[in-house]
């Protein structure tokens, strides 16, 4: 005997798989697209070549892109995971009553809209000469970035017993000792997991990275977006399916690392 | 190597904590505390939640630093080093222990913070861990262990640097019934083979009086008492300790005169007459006072010696070597007696009325009145 259908969660099944569908649609898409031989994007595809990922990868417009990028995300990671750690360790230990107005500043970027941050960060930038430089993005990507860290980091330093800093420091470690010996190595996958998050933010940023990129200097989502007002070729399909497998090969790593720290 | 060579240069050092004050904001945690520790001693500090004995091991361990007041080490004054400069051995609640090492290098630990070569670090902590029985598990991790083994490393990490002071925040509270007792005889074995000077802080009133050389009972940051278990049980100086420890039962009688004898009257009209001795506190004529008497020292039956009171019982409850018997005095008071020897007592039920003898020696008079 079957039990009595259920409507309610017949229909919530459906809604869950339309969800589902809709996120998977434009990456069904696009990687097709990026084998296309037609020389726009059409859809569906017709043919089937390799030629835009060389043409990516052999063009030097696009090679210098990718490295502005890389190198603003590998410091933009190294900044947030650094600076947001120092940040939530003081929330999560500290006894300050500016904890909270801390907190909120810290969080902030999450809330206010990126074209808002992006516009205020262009105008200063240009004051002071850093706009289109590569410590401009990192600044930039870091404010952006240091939510995600402080959300990462906060869940799991407040896993780790103070008194276990305690125990060290009564063991005649110094504070600074008693912070790198026991609580790091204790949330290392985690912090881990929070610069690899960092890295991708940083590394397909569009908005901040729109106004701050100069004639020369331009990471790549900026880069891509001019490709499309200008040519719109399979390149720009091509380079989204390459950043789609590193995204999934990161958010992969991430895993990895957070599900080994909670088995610890 | 052997036990005694890894710990045998530890002995204890004396510890005075003179005019103690912490406080937090407007509140006192610790008001004005003084004690004397003579090394090699074991002192604990008993008291509720609140009472300030937590913040004064932790100003001793150079965790929170007083308002006033000052802490000597054998002399030095040690008020303001820090903690990692004290050389005190700790054990804490939760045995924080360091999950990603290994039981050795838990115990290794402090020997490497103090820039010793890993063969001697090693040898020395595989030592210390025999010390506390648990030799053989230096290869496991944390959370291979119980409970109780935790803690016992925990107290193994804690003495492997031969610290003259060992100080312990309520360690055993974490553990069940058993494993607290084994616990308990353990700690003190370790104190009587190394001669290491022990603050201890609980709030188990029976740990501290089985454990302790001396307890200080603390309340609201300020020391009640402070002297050895029988003392403390025995003649308690002032109606907080008398009902923080043991069991004790309180009767408000007010003051009749003051002389070679006290006289007092009885809720329901009685006078006695009680021995100036019996008076802990100075009480005057016509004060309120708080008779006090432990309900082991009660006697089934009018005897001679004492007063005689009769108690309407209401409850009579068999707990194993003693008789409890509950009930009430004339005025509605409750009355406790422990009566050991059970068995001539299967006669007693609820409802009945029954005498008892206070012997005189056993009564305790306050100052004050009691709720």
């Amino acid at each position: 005997m079957k039990p009595p259908a259920d409507r309610g969660s017949l229909a919530l099944g459906a809604y869950v798989y339309a969800v589902l569908a809709f996120i998977i649609v434009p990456l069904v898409i696009v990687i097709p697209m990026s084998f296309s031989q037609n020389d726009y994007l059409a859809f569906p595809p017709s043919g089937f070549t390799l030629k835009w990922y060389s043409e990516y990868f052999d063009s030097r417009q696009w090679r210098a892109a990718t490295w502005l990028s890389v190198q603003v995300a590998l410091l933009t990671a190294l900044c947030a995971s650094v600076i947001g750690t120092a940040a939530t360790y003081a929330m999560i230990r500290g006894r300050s009553r500016l904890v909270t107005a801390f907190q909120i500043l810290l969080i902030g970027p999450i809330i206010v809209p990126h074209i808002a941050l992006a516009v205020g960060l262009y105008l200063f930038f240009q004051t002071i000469g850093l706009s289109g430089t590569i410590p401009g993005f990192v600044l930039a990507h870091t404010v952006l970035t240091l939510p995600f860290v402080v959300f990462t980091m906060a869940a799991a330093l407040a896993k780790v017993d103070a008194n276990l800093e305690a125990a060290a420091m009564s063991c005649g470690a110094t504070r600074f000792q008693a912070f790198r010996l026991v609580t790091l190595p204790l949330v290392l996958p985690s912090l881990a997991s929070s610069a690899l998050f960092a890295f991708i933010i940083s590394f397909d940023e569009p908005v901040v990275s729109f106004f701050l990129s100069g004639v020369r200097q331009k990471t790549l989502p900026r880069r891509m977006f001019e490709d499309i007002e200008q040519n719109l070729t399979p390149v720009i399909p091509a380079i989204a399916t390459l950043l789609i497998v590193l995204s999934i090969l990161i958010l992969l790593g991430a895993h990895v690392l957070r599900s080994r720290s909670v088995t610890r | 190597m052997n036990i005694a060579s890894a710990t045998q240069s530890a002995s204890g050092a004396s510890i005075r904590i003179s005019r103690l004050e912490k406080r937090f904001g407007a509140v006192s945690a610790v008001d004005g505390v003084d004690i004397d520790i003579a090394a090699g001693e074991f002192i604990a500090l008993l008291g509720p939640s609140g009472s300030g004995k937590t913040t004064i091991l932790m100003s001793v361990a150079g965790f929170e630093f007083p308002t006033s007041g000052s802490i000597h080490v054998d002399s030095e004054d040690v008020t303001y080093v820090p903690s990692n400069r004290r050389n005190l051995g700790m054990v804490f609640q939760n045995y924080t222990l360091f999950p990603h090492m290994s039981i050795l290098d838990n115990v290794a630990f402090p020997l490497k913070m103090r820039g010793l070569r890993a063969a001697e670090r090693h040898a020395r902590a595989e030592a210390a861990l025999a010390t506390v029985r648990l030799a053989g598990y230096g290869h496991r991790r944390p959370n291979e262990l119980s409970g109780g083994q935790q803690q016992r490393v925990a107290l193994a990490r804690a003495i492997v640097y031969q610290p003259r002071v060992l100080l312990m925040d309520e360690p055993l509270s974490a553990l069940d019934k058993n494993l607290r007792e084994d616990m308990q005889l353990e700690i003190k074995r370790l104190h009587a083979e190394l001669g290491i000077t022990v603050i201890f802080v609980t709030h188990d009133q029976s740990e501290a009086l089985t454990m302790a050389d001396r307890i200080a009972v603390l309340k609201d940051g300020k020391i009640q008492q402070i002297g050895p278990a029988r003392q403390l049980y025995e003649r308690p100086t002032n109606l907080f300790t008398a009902g923080f420890i043991g069991e004790m039962n309180f009767v408000g009688v007010t003051v009749e005169s003051v002389g070679d004898n006290v006289s007092v009257t009885l809720p329901w009209g009685e006078t006695w007459r009680l021995p100036a001795t019996a008076a802990v506190e100075p009480v005057a004529a016509g004060e309120a006072a708080v008779l006090a008497v432990r309900p082991e020292r009660l006697q089934l039956g009018a005897g001679s010696g004492g007063q005689v009171i009769t108690v309407t019982l209401s409850d009579i409850v068999y707990a194993g070597a003693a008789l409890l018997l509950i009930g009430r005095l004339p005025d509605g008071t409750e009355m406790r007696a422990r009566i050991p020897g059970a068995s001539q007592l299967c006669a007693l039920a609820p409802g009945d009325v029954a005498s008892f003898t206070v012997p005189v020696e056993a009564m305790l008079l306050y100052r004050g009145s009691r709720r």
